[in-house]
């Protein structure tokens, strides 16, 4: 899907990026479209034994098993999140073929056009700008656009500040 | 390995396609069920058939007598990051072979015994635990849950059971 290239573009991409919102903490995050294999309702995993704390458990789907990462505990929120939480289904986002991505309410498909893209300051929300493709603007709301894969194979702590 | 196949019925001009089963036993560990393969697995024992079950505050591994032999007790409890206060009533010791060692696993309470297509053990997911993936051969599904099956050669790779038997 091309587009013609903004004068004095950022990355020198002239395509825009597919994503899909989502709600966390009410703030609003963004991770590639290309990585998301489907959303689904959330459902109790089964918990496993030594898991690291921001995993729920396992889950089944179609007759593949996933981890369930809890986003709200991989950024340090302390509050439980809503009763009833999407869970993001995302292929090649590491070792695991699968993983379940947990979040507040997925919103919608988006398209950022490139111009649109700011590359992000040294911390958005109190989140290192290695784990921040970029950050859009919605309607006046910022948009955190997730390196989804650094988050998910990073082992140190990322904390969203309130 | 013993495995039992059931044959599907033979439909006319079909060919037979036996179904591959395996007897998987089931036991629960600090709330959850687990399943370990039957090969290998000489007795399920209560703990009043041996000596030497753990006392506070428990190892993982500790040593056990039965029939005159010492053995490695695993407790998988402890292994699995709990910390219970007493042996529950219902706690068995799963006694088989590891490694072509005499091994003990200390569960809660045995469920039963199911049949399983080995074919349906799917890999663990890497992010489902930080215990070492060689104690885990696999996961399947059962009703609305997942079943993580052990390892018996895995858990006997396990130093302090390596040490025990001078290796």
């Amino acid at each position: 899907m091309a587009q013609a290239s903004p004068k004095g573009g950022r990355t020198g991409q002239s395509v825009g990026a597919q994503v899909i919102l989502f709600q966390l903490g009410g703030k609003s995050f963004a991770v590639d479209l290309a990585l998301v294999e489907q959303i689904i309702d959330y459902r109790e995993p089964t918990k496993t034994p030594l898991r690291p704390p921001y995993v729920e458990g396992v889950l089944e789907h179609r007759g593949r098993y996933l981890a369930l990462v809890n986003l709200r505990r991989r950024f340090g929120l302390t509050e439980a999140g809503p009763a009833h939480p999407a869970v993001l289904l995302l292929s090649g986002v590491g070792s695991d073929p699968l993983v379940g991505l947990v979040v507040d309410q997925a919103l919608r498909v988006l398209s950022l056009p490139s111009e649109g893209v700011l590359s992000p300051p040294p911390r958005v929300f109190g989140i290192r700008a290695e784990y921040i493709r970029g950050v859009a603007n919605a309607g006046g709301r910022p948009i955190v656009w997730l390196d989804i894969v650094k988050v998910l194979t990073a082992t140190e702590a990322i904390t969203l500040l309130a | 390995m013993e495995s039992r196949t059931l044959v599907t019925r033979q439909a006319r001009g079909r060919t037979v396609t036996p179904i591959p089963r395996e007897q998987i036993l089931l036991f629960r560990v600090g709330g959850e069920v687990y399943g370990i393969g039957l090969r290998g697995l000489w007795e399920v024992l209560s703990p009043e058939g041996v000596t030497g079950l753990p006392t506070p505050p428990y190892q993982i591994c500790t040593v056990l007598a039965y029939r005159g032999r010492k053995l490695p007790l695993i407790r998988l409890s402890e292994l699995f990051g709990a910390s219970p206060s007493s042996v529950p009533p219902t706690a068995r010791v799963l006694f088989m072979q590891a490694r072509g060692k005499p091994l003990g696993l200390l569960v809660d309470e045995v469920v039963e015994m199911t049949e399983v297509n080995p074919g349906r053990i799917a890999p663990v997911p890497a992010l489902a635990t930080l215990l070492n993936p060689a104690f885990f051969r696999g996961i399947f599904s059962r009703g609305d849950r997942v079943v993580l099956v052990l390892d018996g050669d895995g858990l006997g790779s396990m130093s302090e059971v390596v040490n025990f038997y001078g290796g």
